[in-house]
């Protein structure tokens, strides 16, 4: 059968229903180059608000490592400075030591060889004493008075901050504050000498606080004879 | 949108360019700026300024150009090496180092190479018989020598011809010589060390007993002042550097004797002593061996490192009278005491480390900012203080002979180490490249190694 044979209402009722039909199915999205550039657009921002989410995530994540390794090295250099003064603090027990096992020599007992071997400290650019360093150089001065033979050399040190040669000047103030204490309350001038060595003989070489104030000492040596 | 025909094309070739070339501007500019300073160095050849010198002069804030080229052979190479070097220390020369255009030994040079170049100077070295190796300095506008050296030798007396010769160059060109034949010395782990200017050749210097410090150059530059640490004190030692041998300046045997300083002339040496009442300023004859006189006055303050005027008329020195060490100067007997680098007190950070240049013109020292020590200058005529630097901290300075430069200790690279700065252009070198290096002093120009 051909389309000749079909009658005439169905002739035309043919070409309408290829028409509903066509309108009837899914319509294709509209191709017009102004929505294309518009879902175009969409995807693109759709990319770069991801990105930029990728990156602020991880900038947060950057932010909390380098907060957590601040602060591991924050705790790490807390503990050095700890380990750090427990070495000066031992290094000045040891000097103590080994100076009060040498003027134990002189009869001395052990807690008196301590005391008279014990340094004073001072604080930054000063040579005056304060109630602790007067109050070692009081048990030392006892032990002068009874021991009448005993003579002392004091050496004056100082940190490494300031003029190198201006230290040498400051450890020799503080070597003759302590002297002039010491003579002040009895002791002969003959019997001590002093000394300094400015910032050339640290007892802690470190570049800390702590090793600083370490090394702003008076040290105290029984000596055979004085020479000044 | 029309896609073009090939007809279109075709006459767009055909028609020629119209307007200038694109860099036609930039090159209007140069020929102009070069015109501009042909026509100003003609206008000095023409109008010398007070007929001192003979060459080329040039206007403070402008440096002439200065072309090293040396022959092609290893014994020349090696001199053109240490003499760029040298001039370019200098901070006097733009330093042009033009490759591919070696300079041949007998024809006069070819001019118009280095005037293209842009040099107002060439020097020429060039090999000759007998491993002589000729220095020549020439003036590009004029094309002419200007002078003839040779450099002979072997060794440390070859190096050290090659740094006179320098030094010569710098004379002529503006008047005063340069420093390149000069020497450092310097305390490193207790030790006093020595180092040529460019920061070749360390050595160190035996010295008497444990840590030696501050040590000084004799004007003679034969012989160096320090002080040592022995078993009976801390005396100033003066020991003669080719020989060894020491003498203790009389009354230092025992006791703390610092800062030694000879005076210009080489005749006395001022110094400090320590004691219980206070550190003092003496002054001891070295010509006749004796007479040591104390010139500060007081009791329970510090006086110390001494500095001569060049003259050796004053002294400045470091004084804490006031409190804090600052800066004093006075009277070479000891008279007049007064401030030299005004200070606030109680603000002004403390003063250490001066030294009077070569000229008189200045007293360079380090004062605390914000608790770091930095270098400043004071203009001793018209005392006006001015800050040299800024980063780490920097002390203890010390003059090079030709007056502008200045070498002093820094911790801007992490370590102590020993820089150099030109006062006038600001340019600062690192001279030695190890830490820990101390108290340097420049020697005078010394004529022979």
């Amino acid at each position: 059968m051909n389309y000749r044979d079909i009658g005439p209402w169905a002739r035309g009722i043919v070409p309408l229903l290829v028409v509903a039909m066509a309108a009837c199915g899914p319509k294709p999205a509209p191709v017009t180059p102004r929505a294309a550039a518009d879902s175009a657009a969409a995807a693109a921002r759709r990319d770069s608000l991801a990105a930029a989410a990728r990156r602020d995530s991880l900038a947060a994540q950057a932010r909390r490592d380098s907060l957590a390794a601040a602060a591991r090295a924050d705790s790490l250099a807390r503990a050095a400075r700890e380990a750090a003064r427990a070495d000066s603090l031992r290094a000045e027990v040891r000097r103590n030591e080994l100076e009060a096992a040498r003027i134990g020599a002189w009869g001395l007992n052990r807690a008196d060889s301590t005391q008279l071997a014990t340094m004073i400290h001072f604080a930054f650019d000063r040579s005056d004493l304060d109630a602790t360093a007067t109050g070692i150089l009081d048990q030392k001065l006892r032990l002068l008075q009874q021991n009448a033979a005993l003579r002392i050399q004091i050496a004056g040190h100082c940190d490494e901050r300031g003029s190198d040669e201006y230290n040498l000047a400051l450890g020799e103030r503080r070597a003759a504050a302590a002297k002039r204490y010491l003579v002040e309350h009895g002791v002969a001038k003959g019997r001590i000498s002093i000394i300094s060595y400015g910032e050339e003989r640290p007892l802690d070489r470190d570049h800390t606080e702590e090793a600083w104030a370490a090394n702003r000492r008076a040290e105290f040596v029984v000596v055979t004879d004085t020479k000044r | 949108m029309s896609t073009p025909r090939d007809g279109d094309r075709s006459r767009a070739r055909a028609r020629p360019r119209q307007g200038l070339p694109r860099g036609a501007p930039l090159l209007a500019v140069a020929a102009l700026a070069l015109a501009g300073t042909a026509g100003a160095a003609r206008a000095q050849d023409t109008i010398p300024p007070g007929g001192v010198r003979v060459g080329i002069t040039y206007t403070p804030g402008t440096r002439p150009a200065l072309a090293v080229v040396g022959a092609a052979s290893a014994a020349a190479d090696s001199v053109r090496a240490i003499l760029q070097q040298d001039l370019d220390f200098s901070d006097q020369f733009e330093v042009l180092t033009p490759s591919g255009a070696p300079a041949t030994a007998a024809a006069p040079p070819d001019y118009r190479i280095y005037r293209a170049l842009g040099a107002d100077l060439a020097v020429t070295v060039v090999a000759g018989l007998s491993g002589a190796v000729s220095v020549d300095l020439h003036d590009v506008r004029r094309g002419a020598l200007l002078r003839h050296a040779t450099v002979e030798g072997t060794g440390e007396q070859r190096r050290w011809a090659v740094h006179r010769a320098a030094d010569d160059i710098v004379r002529e060109v503006t008047g005063r010589p340069g420093s390149a034949a000069t020497r450092l010395l310097f305390v490193k782990d207790g030790g006093i060390w020595r180092v040529d200017a460019d920061g070749h050749g360390l050595t160190q210097i035996p010295v008497a007993g444990g840590p030696a410090l501050s040590p000084a150059w004799s004007p003679d530059g034969r012989t160096m002042a320090y002080t040592a640490f022995v078993r009976s004190g801390q005396p100033v030692v003066i020991q003669d550097l080719a020989t060894g041998e020491r003498d203790i300046v009389p009354t230092t045997e025992d006791g703390l004797n610092i800062t030694p300083e000879f005076s210009r002339d080489g005749t006395r040496l001022a110094f400090a002593r320590a004691t219980e009442d206070g550190t003092d300023v003496y002054v001891y004859d070295v010509a006749r061996h004796c007479c040591v006189t104390r010139l500060t006055v007081g009791r329970f303050s510090d006086n110390l490192s001494p500095t001569w005027s060049p003259d050796g008329s004053r002294l400045a020195f470091i004084s804490t009278r006031a409190g804090t060490p600052q800066l004093y100067w006075m009277d070479a007997d000891g008279g007049n005491p007064d401030v030299a680098a005004r200070f606030d007190f109680g603000a002004t950070g403390p003063t250490n480390g001066p030294a009077w240049s070569p000229d008189g013109l200045s007293i360079a020292f380090h004062r605390d900012v914000a608790g770091t020590p930095q270098l400043f200058v004071l203009d001793v005529g018209t005392r006006v203080i001015r800050q040299l630097t800024g980063s780490g901290r920097n002390e203890d300075p010390t003059w090079a002979p030709d007056g502008r430069h200045v070498c002093f200790v820094s911790t801007r690279s992490g370590a102590r180490q020993l820089w150099v700065l030109d006062v006038t252009t600001g340019r600062v070198r690192q001279l030695v490249s190890f830490g820990g290096a101390r108290l340097p002093a420049w020697s005078p120009r010394l004529p022979s190694p």
